[in-house]
Order: C-alpha cells, then sequence, then structure tokens
C-alpha cells in the first residue's frame, strides 16, 4: 500500500465526520434561519429579531460587566499565584480547577439557596438582627453567577503566560531601575496581554451565551439570548426563530473574537482545559 | 503587601468554594430545606440508591460517556495521526481550524445546530422522531473529539519521526510499525484524551439537553428538571457523589501526569 | 548486468519537493564490501540519496537498481538494506536487548536463535551485559553501538548511515570512526555513509561522492579528492586552498600572477583560462628575494601545529601554513614546487571561493557590528 493511499484512508473517517457533524449543522442554522415551518424561504426570523434588540442589549450589557469584574480579581490572583513556589502553584491551579468539574447547574442552584430571600446570606442576617435583603432576582445575582461560573477561565490563561515569564527578566528590570509599578507596566503586563485576551474570550463566549444562571439567579425575570433560544427551540418549538437567534449569537462571538484578536498576534495563551 | 495578598486568596478561595461546600452541607441535612440545616442524617444518600430513576440515569450516563469517549478516541487518534502525516499545509491548517469550532463556538449553538441537523434529517426521512441515544452519542462524540485530538497531536510532535521509518526499515509494514512503535510513544496522550473525554461527557448538561430524545436521560439532565421544581437535598447528595467521583478521575489523571513527567 | 560487482545503481535521479529540485539527474554507482562516503554542505542531496536507497522517499524520475535489480517502489521493509539514524531513533519503550532483537522478532525468529544472535551482537559492538539497561539512560556513545547492533543483526548486504556521529563531542567521534571501519571490515558489507565532515570522509572511506547542490561535483578515493579536486568548490570544501586565476600557456607551464610556473598537469588548450589549486601547505616561505612569488603578511594565528598567516600577492591574500613565525607587515617570498600546482578547467564556482581577502576582514566587521549595537 503506497503511503499516501494509506493517509488517504486514515484521515477519511475524521474528514467526513468533522462535514458532516461539524460544518454542515453550521449550514442547516443558516437554512432553519432563512425558511419557515413549511421550508419556503422567508426572511421573517430575521425581521422578528428586532423584538429581542433589548435581550441581546442586556446580554452583551451583563456579559462585558462580568468579564471586566472576573478580569480585575483574575489577573492579581494570578499574579500572586504565579509566584509562588512550583509545589504551591500547582497545588493553587487544582484547587482552582476543582469547582469547574462540578455540574453548572448545581453551582449555579447553590448561589440560589445563598442569595434567595429565605437564603443563607438572608438567615445570617436575620440571626444578627438585620432587615433581609433582595438578593435573588437582580441583574447582579446574574452577573455574580456568570463571574463565579467563568472565573477559572480567566485566571487560568493568564496565570500560564505568567508563570512563562522568566525570574531573569524581572531582575534584569529591576537592574535597570524599575520599581514594582514600572515593572508591573513596562514587563508583566505587556508579556501577559496574550493571556489576557484568551481570558477575556474564554469568559465572555460562555457569559453571553448562558440560559441557565439568568432563569435561575435573575428569577425568571431577566431573559438573556440563551434564554430567548432555549424558549423557541424546547418550549414554542419555533426551529427557525431559534435558528435565527443562533446564527446571530454566532456572528456575534465571531465578531467579538475578531475584535480580541487584534489585540494579539501570537498563539500563546491558547486554550486551557 | 504581603497580608493583603494572603487575605485576598482566602477570599477568593471563599468564593469559589461557598456553594460547593453549601451542597456538601445540606445533602447531610435532616428536613427537606436546602437553607435551614436541622440535623445531620444520610437519608437523602439512602434515597437515592433506592431510587431506580437515579439509578437509571447514572447507567445512562456511564453507558454514554463510555461509548463517547472509546469512539471519539478512536477515531481521534485516527485523525491526529492522519493530520500529523498530512503533507499539505493548507489541508492540515483547515482541517485544524474545523476541529476548533466546537470548543469555540458556544455549546448552546453547538446543540441547536447539531438538534436542528438531526431534525433536518428525520423529516428527510420522515421518522417520527428524530432525536435519541444515538442523535446524543453522535453529539457527544463530536465534543469530545477536539480534545482528543488536541492531547494526541502534540505527543505525536514530541515523537522522533525516524521512530516509524527505523521499525519499518527493521522490516514492519506502516501499519505494525505504527502499533509496535509509535502507539506506545503516544500512548499517555491518547489515554489522557480519553479520561478528558470521558469527564467532559460525564459533566455534559447544555449539548445534551439539545440533542437526547425523551426516552434517555443522564444524570445533568435529570439534575436540570430536578431543579425546574423546588429542590429537596436529594439531589445535593447526588451532586456530591460525582463531584467525589470526578475528584477521583482528575487525581488519576494528575498522578498519571506527575509519574510520565518523573520517568521522563 | 550482475557481473561488474556494482550492489547499488542509482541512475537520472531527480527528486523535487515542492517544486525544488533536490536532487538534479543524479547517477551514482556503488561497488559492494566499498565504504562509500557521501560528502557536502546540508542541503546538497546527501540525505536524500540515503533515504532513496533506504526507499523512504520514491524519486520523480531515474531508476534505484540493487545488484542488478530495479527497486523502484519496494517499500522500506522489503528492502536488504539498513539504517543508522541520525539521532539513533532507539526504540524508547525496549530495553537494549529488546531493541537489538527488533528486527528478528519481526521475522519470528526462534527465541534460543534471538538470544545467540543478540549475544553476538552485544559482542561485536562491545556492550556485553547492557541487556536489560534502559536505552535513554545510556550515553551517545552507548546508544550509536545499539543502534549499530540493531541494524547489522538483520544482516543487510548494505548499511546506510546517516550522519553517524555527529551527535558525540569530539574525542568519541574518533573513536568510533575506527570502530565503524572494524566493524565494517568484519561483517564485510557495504557502508553508505552520510557526513558534511571532510576530515571523517577522508579518514573513514574508500570512495568519497562529494555533493553540491544536488549533483555529485566528483567521486574517487581519498587521495584523488584531495590531491585532484575537479573544481573550485571540491577544491575549497576538502580542505583549505587557494585558487588563483591562470592561464595554460602550454602543457606542464602555467602563468600566474604574471609568472610562469611549470607543472604536472597537461591536456589543456593552448592559453586556455584555468583555475590553480594550491595547498597552504605547500607553500614554503622564504626571503623575498629568493621567492617566486613576493608579498606581505596582513594577518598571522597561531593554530598549534603550525601558524596560519595570510599573505597579500597584487591584491589576493593567500594562505599559507608554516611552522616559523612571521610579523604583520614583513614582506616575504613565496616558493612553490611544480608538484605542489594543480590545475581544473574553469567551471561554474570559479571566483566563488579560494580567496581569503574576506576571511580575517568579516570577522572584524562583525566584531565592529556587534560593538556599535
Amino acid at each position: 500500500m503506497k503511503p499516501s493511499l494509506l493517509n488517504r484512508i486514515i484521515n477519511a473517517p475524521y474528514i467526513l465526520w468533522s462535514a458532516i457533524f461539524i460544518v454542515i449543522p453550521l449550514f442547516i442554522v443558516v437554512y432553519y434561519a432563512f425558511t419557515d415551518a413549511n421550508g419556503a424561504l422567508t426572511l421573517h426570523n430575521i425581521f422578528e429579531l428586532k423584538e429581542y434588540k433589548h435581550t441581546f442589549l442586556i446580554s452583551i450589557w451583563y456579559s462585558v460587566i462580568a468579564t471586566v469584574i472576573t478580569l480585575i480579581i483574575s489577573y492579581p490572583f494570578a499574579y500572586i499565584m504565579s509566584r509562588k513556589s512550583v509545589n504551591k502553584q500547582q497545588m493553587m491551579m487544582m484547587l482552582v480547577m476543582l469547582p469547574m468539574w462540578m455540574n453548572l447547574l448545581i453551582r449555579t442552584y447553590s448561589w440560589m439557596n445563598i442569595l434567595e430571600k429565605t437564603g443563607i446570606i438572608n438567615t445570617l442576617l436575620g440571626y444578627m438582627g438585620l432587615s433581609p435583603l433582595k438578593l435573588i432576582g437582580t441583574p447582579g445575582a446574574v452577573i455574580l453567577g456568570m463571574v463565579y461560573n467563568y472565573v477559572p477561565y480567566m485566571i487560568l490563561p493568564i496565570y500560564s503566560v505568567m508563570s512563562k515569564i522568566e525570574p531573569s527578566l524581572l531582575e534584569a528590570a529591576e537592574d535597570l531601575g524599575s520599581n514594582g509599578f514600572m515593572k508591573l507596566k513596562k514587563v508583566i503586563f505587556p508579556l501577559s496581554l496574550p493571556g489576557v485576551v484568551s481570558g477575556i474570550t474564554m469568559v465572555f463566549v460562555p457569559s453571553v451565551s448562558t440560559f441557565y444562571i439568568s432563569q435561575k439567579l435573575g428569577g425568571g425575570k431577566i431573559m438573556l439570548i440563551g434564554d430567548a433560544i432555549e424558549r423557541q427551540i424546547q418550549t414554542s418549538y419555533n426551529y427557525n426563530l431559534g435558528a435565527s437567534l443562533s446564527l446571530i449569537l454566532m456572528i456575534l462571538i465571531l465578531i467579538s473574537m475578531a475584535i480580541m484578536n487584534r489585540f494579539t498576534s501570537s498563539e500563546d495563551g491558547g486554550i486551557i482545559v | 503587601m504581603k497580608t493583603l495578598s494572603k487575605i485576598f486568596t482566602a477570599l477568593m478561595f471563599l468564593f469559589l468554594y461557598a456553594p460547593l461546600l453549601v451542597m456538601v452541607f445540606f445533602s447531610f441535612n435532616e428536613s427537606k430545606s436546602t437553607s435551614v440545616f436541622t440535623g445531620f442524617s444520610l437519608k437523602w444518600y439512602s434515597e437515592l440508591l433506592n431510587s431506580s430513576d437515579t439509578i437509571t440515569a447514572l447507567k445512562n450516563t456511564l453507558i454514554l460517556a463510555v461509548l463517547s469517549a472509546v469512539i471519539a478516541t478512536l477515531l481521534g487518534t485516527l485523525a491526529a495521526v492522519g493530520i500529523y502525516n498530512m503533507r499539505s499545509k493548507v489541508w492540515s491548517s483547515s482541517i485544524m481550524s474545523v476541529t476548533n469550532i466546537p470548543m469555540m463556538n458556544p455549546d448552546i449553538v453547538t446543540g441547536v445546530s447539531l438538534m436542528l441537523l438531526f431534525v433536518f434529517v428525520g423529516r428527510l426521512i420522515g421518522a417520527i422522531t428524530s432525536l435519541n441515544f444515538f442523535t446524543l452519542l453522535i453529539a457527544h462524540i463530536t465534543f469530545n473529539l477536539p480534545y482528543v485530538i488536541l492531547n494526541v497531536l502534540p505527543k505525536l510532535n514530541q515523537t522522533d519521526p525516524h521512530l516509524a521509518e527505523a521499525a519499518q526499515d527493521l522490516g514492519c509494514t506502516p501499519i505494525k510499525s505504527f502499533f509496535k512503535v509509535v502507539l506506545p510513544a503516544i500512548y499517555s496522550g491518547i489515554l489522557s484524551g480519553f479520561l478528558m473525554a470521558f469527564t467532559l461527557s460525564l459533566d455534559d448538561f447544555v449539548i445534551s439537553y439539545y440533542t437526547t430524545g425523551a426516552d434517555f436521560q443522564t444524570l445533568p439532565l435529570k439534575i436540570f428538571s430536578m431543579t425546574k421544581k423546588v429542590v429537596k437535598p436529594d439531589m445535593y447528595a447526588l451532586s456530591s457523589v460525582i463531584f467525589i467521583t470526578v475528584l477521583v478521575l482528575l487525581l488519576i489523571i494528575n498522578i498519571g501526569q506527575i509519574r510520565t513527567r518523573k520517568s521522563n | 548486468m550482475k557481473e561488474n560487482n556494482n550492489i547499488i545503481e542509482l541512475k537520472n535521479i531527480v527528486v523535487e519537493f515542492d517544486g525544488e529540485r533536490v536532487l538534479d539527474n543524479l547517477s551514482l554507482a556503488i561497488k559492494d564490501k566499498e565504504f562509500v562516503t557521501l560528502l557536502g554542505p546540508s542541503g546538497c542531496g546527501k540525505t536524500t540519496t540515503l533515504r532513496i536507497i533506504a526507499g523512504f522517499i520514491e524519486p520523480q524520475a531515474g531508476d534505484v537498481l540493487f545488484l542488478g535489480d530495479k527497486i523502484n517502489g519496494v517499500p522500506p521493509y522489503k528492502r536488504s538494506v539498513n539504517t543508522i539514524f541520525q539521532r539513533y531513533a532507539l526504540f524508547p519503550h525496549y530495553n537494549v536487548f529488546e531493541n537489538i532483537a527488533f528486527g528478528l522478532r519481526v521475522k519470528k525468529t526462534p527465541e534460543a536463535e534471538v538470544k545467540k544472535q543478540v549475544s553476538e551482537m552485544l559482542k561485536l559492538v562491545n556492550l556485553e551485559g547492557f541487556e536489560k539497561r534502559n536505552v535513554s539512560k545510556l550515553s551517545g556513545g552507548q546508544q550509536q553501538r545499539v543502534a549499530i547492533a540493531r541494524a547489522v543483526i538483520n544482516k543487510p548486504k548494505v548499511l546506510l548511515l546517516d550522519e553517524p556521529l555527529a551527535a558525540l563531542d569530539l574525542k568519541l567521534r574518533k573513536d568510533m570512526q575506527n570502530e565503524l571501519k572494524n566493524i565494517q571490515k568484519k561483517l564485510g558489507i557495504t557502508f553508505i555513509f552520510v557526513t558534511h565532515d571532510q576530515e571523517e570522509a577522508l579518514s573513514m572511506s574508500d570512495t568519497i561522492v562529494v555533493m553540491n547542490e544536488g549533483k555529485i561535483q566528483q567521486i574517487g578515493t581519498p587521495q584523488d579528492i584531495y590531491n585532484e579536486p575537479k573544481n573550485a568548490f571540491v577544491a575549497d570544501f576538502i580542505g583549505e586552498s587557494n585558487i588563483i586565476d591562470g592561464v595554460m600557456v602550454k602543457d606542464f607551464v602555467v602563468k600566474l600572477d604574471g609568472r610562469e610556473f611549470s607543472c604536472f598537469d597537461s591536456g589543456f588548450e593552448e592559453n586556455e583560462e584555468v583555475d590553480v589549486v594550491i595547498r597552504p601547505e605547500d607553500v614554503d616561505i622564504v626571503p623575498p628575494m629568493q621567492g617566486m612569488l613576493e608579498g606581505e603578511v596582513t594577518s598571522l594565528t597561531f593554530k598549534g601545529v603550525h601558524y596560519e598567516i595570510i599573505v597579500d600577492i597584487e591584491g589576493f591574500k593567500w594562505m599559507i601554513q608554516t611552522t616559523d613565525e612571521h610579523k604583520v607587515g614583513e614582506t616575504v617570498g613565496l616558493y612553490i614546487e611544480p608538484d605542489a600546482i594543480h590545475i581544473m578547467k574553469k567551471s561554474e564556482y570559479s571566483g566563488k571561493y579560494g580567496d581569503y581577502s574576506s576571511y580575517s576582514d568579516e570577522i572584524d566587521m562583525l566584531n565592529e557590528l556587534e560593538e556599535d549595537e
């Protein structure tokens, strides 16, 4: 058997699989978005999207806020982590990853228990004789859910870039007269930028497309794009509108990735699982 | 500065672990409440064992995870070898971009797009229901594949390209040289790819939610339907069990990685 | 065809990678039981030639013959040649014994026979007692020996060696050169050896094939190649050479730098322009007036055995090796014996090599650049 023929046989199953189950489904989404229930071409689903203008805006707005907060708390945390001894770094890394392996539904539901009207925080406040706070059902609760669930996706890429900065570089900066702040501004921040960029993408994408977090922590009053898609597909069985919403979501994500890619051309940071 | 960073680190971990602590704590609650602790009890765990629903869902989850991980590992390893041996840069990089799509796309879009494909094909062939165990299995294999490929490909790149040639030079056919020489060299990558696929499949809710049929429920799907009503601590007990299982799996992966690092 | 004693013949081989021609119409015949070295700078096509013989590359055109039979398209595992790879490519998951036994195991040889042959091989390469060792824990030289044993246990008719000594340090390399030569004699098989190291080639080979840019420049014994280089490339690549433009006045008389010299070369046309090669060690330095040529010393480097001096003669810089010390700026005379002069026909390489005018200046310039930064 010729090596090239053998190679073709090896490649065929995966190429076929990814064509059928990765590429074609994306075209099917487009097909459904531009047809009606009977399969006739229509722009109706696209026009209907303007009803969802508010949904899109708050989805993006909440996700941006969540991403910014995540970045603000993750950056110093990743820096602290990267300055620890190797063994400690590994242990902290493990501790950061662990909660991610608990099902998102449970983690979110657990927050509901903490935040709800008769929940843990309000029970504690009651013991202290304070009046209960309205926590659940607010945009704050939804954003908290996003930050909580996706914060490891921000910490890990930033940490992995920072831990690769050679200590000799920092020493060189000190040697050349940089103080703490200058060191951060001139050395650490530019070198950690690729990690920040991939962290932002990895937090923004799942935040903007979530549907469970908003349902549980938003008290059913806050509807995001994910919720809209879920409702069309699972409740109204309007696959065509669901497809057009998914299409817009996909385009939104492509645009945000293109924007983020402009900040870094390197392949560092990458995707960390 | 030192104490400040210590306080900050402690707060971060408190934040990360608060919901997990709540979950484990209330799984031992005597009463039905998930916010007021009335006393220690294991009754929710024993109830779990007696619930045939939960046992079925657990069985389903495991069947799905094992099957999808095995198939994804076979197909993904084959794909990685194929991509590695590709002469044309254009082809291999475009295949890698397609491979990245399920990882970049939000889960909801992956789930919806696959579901629409199944519904579309189902309509074409006139099936009554288009979603079932097999569509779920296909969906899981599809989102597992990139993780297998991305675990195996670096191992192939690290392997001396002359190794396979040496085996052929000594009398092996290309296929035999793969099994005798290349496979042992990339084995650890295949194993970690498999374990990752297995855990991801175990944990997946969003994609499963859109691609499964009414007759096949996995644990995450069951948890979802449970959280639609008022939750009793039995769900927390279930989650604690899953959590411990995943923890053990992760430890196995980590120990394996440390061992290979040491032997190198 | 079989009576001509050629074990391997390459005929008009053409290989192109991505449109770039790596081997250009290459033909080569290799005699049985010879130690043949393919020598050339990196990218000259020597490794490609080796891989064609091994069967890892199929040429786009041309024939590969083994004992007179065409073997194009025969896969590597069916060819009776074995290869020693550049970084040895030992199997990391097998110990020394299993690495060496690999070929026999593939052939399903009985266990007793495997044991017997492997221990013979271990003896051949002086690795007795290493059977159970992990190959990744061995030193470079030991790994090299395992690679040799693993290849020759299959009793190949031809052993192909792809820069096998490149990863070893200088001292070990010298020892392994002798050992390889001994093993070749003991086994009585053909070795085809690839290297870019001209000293290695000169000291080990029966025949050297000098290659450049996908073409064979010269085939010959080490003595031929050194003493009678065919063109400026070969003269420059093998050892140091001064290559001066000259005119062949008539048989046995060549004119360079305006002076006629007698030499041993003939068969050129009258007044044909030629390249004249004079090795640095063949020039004697004499007092100015007693020399045939006269020039000024522009640099002097101590090399241990001798001094290397650069002498400027009418703008052309000669390299001369001498045991006497001369001062920079001193005027010296050069005396050249007729047998020190070697005449070559003009070639595409004429004028590209063999002038040492940039030799020291270049280094000075680099130093200046570095200081500027």
